[in-house]
C-alpha cells in the first residue's frame, strides 16, 4: 500500500500522454465523423520512427518530435483524400466503410512494420530515460521519473496548443464549424476537403509524436499497435464521443489501471481488463460516463 | 359524438433543462385535417416524434384510436395504422423507389407478390411509377417527397403525420401536393400536418393549432386563428400594434 | 421478380453446384481436392460474413468467435464426449446460435460504428480467453481423431456452403426479409416508422450469420484434425472474410462468392510461391481492402455489372444529408 501513491502518479503521469490521442482522435471524429481503426498503428509507425531516427542521427528523441510530426502529417495529408472520397461517396454507409478504409490501412501499416522493423521490441533511449525527481516528505517519499515528467510536459504543450488553434485561430474556428455542420459551415466559406486534410494531417502527426513518447515512457513493437487502438478507443469511448471535456479524466483513468496492473497484477491482462471494460461500457453507457457523447 | 382518432393529453417533454413541449392538448376527429403551426421552435417537430413515438413523453398521454399509446414505439404504432413522413426525407438511397414502397408495404401484406403490387398502386398514386427502378437516390427532391408520402400511404394507414411535405417544392408541385393531401382525407385518413407555408396549411387544414415555445397558445378555424392576437404576436415579434 | 423456376441467376447457380459435385469424380488429386474444400470453405464463410455486413450494414469483426465455437464445440463433444461428427456439428451450430442471441442483444442496439468497435473488443478478449483456459487446452488446441477421407469433407463442406447460399438466396433475396434488412442498413429511422423492429431483424440476421459459420468450423476441426484458438479464433478468419465480401460487392450473394474464390486463389497462390514474405500478405491484405473501399464500393461485382447509371440527381439540399437522427432508445 506505500507504493500506491507511487503507482497512482505514474499512471496519471502516463494518462496524460492518452489525453493527446485521445483529442487528436476525437478531432478526427467530430470533423470527419470516422473512427479511424488505425490510430494505434499510426502511434507505432510514429514510435518506430522514433526509434531509428534516434539510432541514425543520435540525437535525442524529444528534440526529433517536430520532424516526426511533420513526417507523419504529410503522410496523412497525402492520404486524407482517399478517405474524403470514401465517406463522401458511397450509396450505403459512408462512414461505415471510412472505418473499413482505416481497418485495410492498420493491416497495411502492421505489416510494413513487421516487415522493416523486425518482430523485436524496442525501448528508445533518450537522455531523460535515466534519472528521476525525488520528493520526500516524512515517510512519504515519491519519484518522478524524467522521461514521464517530459512526457507530462509535451502533454501539456500539445493541449495548449491544440487548445489555443482550436478556440482562437481561425483554422480552430472553421474546425468546429465543420463539427458542428458541414452545410453551413460550407455555406460560410470554410473548405471542407482542405481542412478536413489538415485535421486528419494533424491527428496522424500528433499521434505519431505520442508514439515516440510512448517508446521512451515504454516501449515500442511492431504488434503494439491493437493494443494502443483499443486505448484510444477506450478513452474516447469513456469521454463521450465528441466530448472532450470529458477526455482528462478518462485518459487518467486508464492510466491509472495500466499503472496498477503493471504493479500490483499481470500486464498482460490489462488489455483483457480494458476490454472487457470497454465492452461493459459500450453497453451500459455508450455516451460515455458523462453521457455527454454523440 | 365520435370518438377522436387521437387525444393528445397535457403532454410534455422534457429534455434535460429543456422543455420542449409544455403540457399541450388536443384532440383530432376522424376524418378531420388538423394543421399543426407556429414559429421554429415552437416544438411541432418534437410533439410529431413524441406522437410518432419517437420519444417517450415525459408527462401525459397519447391515445390513439381510443387506446393509450404513450412511450410505444414507432413500428408498434405503424401496426396500429399510423404513418408519418419526416420533415429531412428519408429514403432508402441505395435500394430502387419500387424497393422502397414494397417495404412498406409488407406491413399490410406480408407477402413479396402482393407488396409488389401494392407499391405499384401506390407508385401509380403519386406519380412515381416511370421510375420505380431507379436508385431512390436519384429522386430529385420532389420526388424524395413524393416517396416519402407514398412509403407512409403503402402502410394504409388511418392516420398520417406530414411532416412539411412541402418545404423547397415549387407551387405547381405544392399544389399537387395539396391535392393529394385532400384526397387522402376524401378517402379516410385523418391527418395532422406540419407546415410553414401560410397558404398550403390555411387552405387544407381544417382546424388548426398553434404551437409557441412548446405550449399551445390558439385552437380553432385557420381564420380565426389567423386573427388571434397571441398568434400574430408569436409570429411577428412583440412590437405589433 | 421472376418466378422462381424461370430466375436465370438460380439456375446458374444450380448448374455450378452441379458441376462441383462431380468434381471428386473426375479428380483424383486429393492436393487439389484439398485446396477445393477450402475454397468452398471461405465462400461460406464470405457468405455468412455478408449477412450482418452487407445486407444489414454491421461489421462484426468478431465473426471469427463463431468459427471458433464451431470448432471447439465439434472437438470437445466428439473427443471428451464421444458424440458423432453430424450431431457434435450440429450441437456446435446451436452454441453459435444461443451466443449471437447473447452477444447480439446488447450490441446489435448500437450505431455500426460502436457495434465494429465493440465486436473487435470482444473477439480479441475470446480469444485471450480461450489462450489461457485450459479447459479447451489453452494455446495448444485440441486434436481430434483423424479420419482422412478427402473426397468425405469435400462433399460435406459443399453440402453447408450450398446449403447456405440457396438457404441464404431464398431468404435474402426471394423472402421479405432480406429487404427489411436493407432498409435497417439504409435507415433505421425510417424502418421503425414503417413498422420494423430494427433489433429484433439485426438479431436474426446476426443468428444467421452465425450457424453456417460454426458449421463450417466444425466441419473444419474434425477435418484438420487439429484446432487452437490461432487458426480459429484469431483475426485471420473475420479480416479475410471481411476483405472477400469487401472485394467481390457487398450486399449481394455472388459478391462474397466471387471474392471468396479470387482472395483463395491469390492467398494459395502467395504461400504456394511467397510464403517466405509472410508478412507481405497481411500487407496485401490490407491495401485490397483499403483500395477496395476506395475504388470499388460496389466491389469487383459492381464494376462488372455497373447498373444502369441513373443520372444522380446530386441533390445535397440542406434536406438530403443531415446528421444523425437523435433517438433515445439507443446511444
Amino acid at each position: 500500500m506505500e507504493i500506491l501513491p507511487q503507482v497512482l502518479l505514474d499512471g496519471i503521469m502516463l494518462g496524460a500522454v492518452y489525453i493527446i490521442i485521445a483529442i487528436a482522435f476525437s478531432l478526427v471524429y467530430g470533423v470527419m465523423h470516422v473512427i479511424d481503426f488505425a490510430v494505434g498503428e499510426w502511434i507505432m509507425l510514429g514510435a518506430f520512427t522514433g526509434f531509428h531516427l534516434t539510432q541514425w542521427t543520435k540525437v535525442d528523441p524529444f528534440l526529433l518530435l517536430p520532424l516526426v510530426f511533420l513526417i507523419f502529417g504529410g503522410l496523412g495529408y497525402l492520404i486524407q483524400p482517399l478517405l474524403q472520397r470514401v465517406i463522401s461517396g458511397h450509396k450505403g454507409n459512408p462512414l461505415l466503410m471510412g472505418l473499413v478504409f482505416t481497418f485495410g490501412l492498420s493491416l497495411m501499416f502492421r505489416g510494413l512494420a513487421q516487415t522493416f522493423f523486425g518482430f523485436y521490441s524496442h525501448s528508445i533511449p533518450s537522455r531523460f530515460s535515466t534519472g528521476s525527481f525525488f520528493f520526500e516528505k516524512g515517510s512519504f517519499f515519491l519519484t518522478v521519473s524524467t522521461v514521464r515528467l517530459a512526457g507530462l510536459v509535451y502533454a501539456a504543450i500539445i493541449t495548449g496548443v491544440l487548445h489555443y488553434l482550436l478556440k482562437h485561430s481561425d483554422f480552430g474556428l472553421g474546425v468546429r464549424a465543420l463539427a458542428q455542420h458541414k452545410e453551413a459551415a460550407g455555406l460560410m466559406g470554410v473548405n471542407n476537403k482542405r481542412t478536413s486534410a489538415y485535421v486528419y494531417a494533424i491527428y496522424t502527426g500528433t499521434s505519431a509524436m505520442t508514439g515516440v513518447l510512448i517508446g521512451t515512457i515504454l516501449s515500442v513493437s511492431a504488434k503494439m499497435g491493437p493494443e494502443y487502438t483499443i486505448f484510444a478507443f477506450f478513452v474516447v469511448v469513456l469521454a463521450g464521443m465528441g466530448y472532450l471535456a470529458g477526455v482528462p479524466a478518462a485518459a487518467l483513468l486508464l492510466g491509472v489501471i495500466q499503472s496498477v496492473f503493471l504493479v500490483y497484477l499481470d500486464p498482460g491482462y490489462t488489455l483483457l481488463a480494458v476490454f472487457a471494460l470497454l465492452y461493459v461500457i459500450l453497453l451500459v453507457s455508450p455516451t460515455g460516463l458523462f453521457r455527454k457523447g454523440v | 359524438m365520435t370518438e377522436p382518432i387521437l387525444k393528445v393529453e397535457g403532454l410534455s417533454k422534457v429534455f434535460g433543462g429543456l422543455t420542449a413541449v409544455n403540457d399541450v392538448s388536443f384532440e383530432l376527429a376522424k376524418g378531420e385535417i388538423l394543421g399543426l403551426i407556429g414559429p421554429n421552435g415552437a416544438g411541432k417537430t418534437t410533439l410529431f416524434n413524441v406522437i410518432s413515438g419517437y420519444y417517450a413523453p415525459t408527462r401525459g398521454r397519447i391515445i390513439f384510436q381510443g387506446k393509450d399509446v404513450s412511450g410505444k414505439p414507432p413500428y408498434a404504432l405503424a401496426h396500429r395504422g399510423l404513418g408519418r413522413t419526416f420533415q429531412v426525407v428519408k429514403p432508402f438511397a441505395g435500394l430502387s423507389v419500387l424497393e422502397n414502397v414494397i417495404i412498406a408495404s409488407f406491413l399490410k401484406h406480408p407477402r413479396r407478390a402482393q407488396a409488389e403490387v401494392q407499391a405499384w398502386r401506390v407508385l401509380e398514386l403519386t406519380g412515381l411509377a416511370d421510375r420505380a427502378n431507379l436508385p431512390a437516390a436519384s429522386l430529385t427532391l420532389a420526388g424524395r417527397k413524393r416517396l416519402e408520402i407514398g412509403k407512409a400511404l403503402a402502410l394504409e394507414p388511418s392516420f398520417l403525420l406530414l411532416d412539411e411535405v412541402v418545404a423547397g417544392l415549387n407551387p405547381t408541385e405544392t399544389d399537387r401536393t395539396m391535392e393529394l393531401i385532400l384526397n387522402l382525407r376524401a378517402s379516410g385518413i385523418s391527418i395532422l400536418i406540419v407546415e410553414h407555408i401560410m397558404r398550403v396549411i390555411m387552405g387544407i387544414s381544417d382546424r388548426l393549432v398553434v404551437l409557441n415555445f412548446g405550449q399551445k397558445i390558439a385552437e380553432g378555424a385557420p381564420r380565426d386563428v389567423a386573427r388571434n392576437p397571441s398568434v400574430v404576436q408569436a409570429y411577428l415579434g412583440k412590437e405589433q400594434e | 421478380m421472376a418466378p422462381v423456376h424461370k430466375d436465370k441467376r438460380l439456375l446458374g447457380a444450380l448448374v455450378v453446384f452441379a458441376a462441383m459435385l462431380g468434381v471428386p469424380l473426375a479428380m483424383h488429386d486429393t492436393f487439389f481436392l484439398r485446396v477445393l474444400t477450402e475454397a468452398i470453405m471461405w465462400i461460406g464463410l464470405a457468405l455468412s460474413f455478408d449477412v450482418l455486413a452487407g445486407y444489414t450494414g454491421y461489421l462484426n469483426f468478431g465473426h471469427s468467435a463463431f468459427f471458433g465455437i464451431g470448432a471447439y464445440a465439434t472437438s470437445l463433444l466428439m473427443m471428451k464426449a464421444h458424440w458423432p461428427f453430424p450431431l457434435a456439428v450440429l450441437a456446435g451450430a446451436m452454441a453459435a446460435a444461443v451466443a449471437a442471441l447473447v452477444i447480439g442483444m446488447p450490441t446489435l442496439r448500437l450505431r455500426g460504428a460502436y457495434f465494429a468497435i465493440a465486436t473487435w473488443a470482444l473477439a480479441r478478449a475470446i480469444q485471450q480467453f480461450a489462450l489461457v483456459s485450459s479447459f479447451t487446452g489453452g494455446p495448444d488446441g485440441m486434436r481430434l481423431t483423424a479420419y482422412l477421407n478427402p473426397q468425405y469433407f469435400y462433399y460435406v463442406m459443399l453440402a453447408v456452403t450450398a446449403s447456405t447460399f440457396f438457404g441464404l438466396w431464398f431468404l435474402l433475396e426471394r423472402a421479405p426479409f432480406g429487404l427489411k434488412l436493407k432498409a435497417v442498413r439504409e435507415d433505421q429511422e425510417s424502418a421503425k416508422a414503417l413498422g420494423l423492429n430494427p433489433t429484433k431483424l439485426k438479431i436474426q440476421a446476426m443468428v444467421l450469420s452465425a450457424i453456417p459459420t460454426a458449421l463450417l468450423g466444425g466441419v473444419f476441426a474434425y477435418w484438420v484434425t487439429f484446432i487452437d484458438p490461432g487458426s480459429t479464433l484469431g483475426d485471420l478468419v473475420s479480416d479475410q472474410a471481411l476483405v472477400m465480401v469487401v472485394f467481390g460487392g457487398m450486399g449481394t450473394l455472388v459478391g462474397p462468392v466471387v471474392g471468396a474464390v479470387l482472395i483463395f486463389a491469390f492467398k494459395t497462390l502467395f504461400w504456394a510461391y511467397l510464403s517466405a514474405y509472410e508478412v507481405l500478405y497481411i500487407i496485401i491484405l490490407g491495401a485490397v481492402i483499403a483500395l477496395s473501399v476506395v475504388f470499388l464500393p460496389d466491389g469487383a461485382l459492381g464494376m462488372v455489372f455497373r447498373r444502369r447509371k441513373a443520372p444522380e440527381a446530386d441533390l445535397e439540399t440542406p434536406a438530403g444529408h443531415a446528421p444523425e437522427f437523435p433517438n433515445e432508445e439507443e446511444a
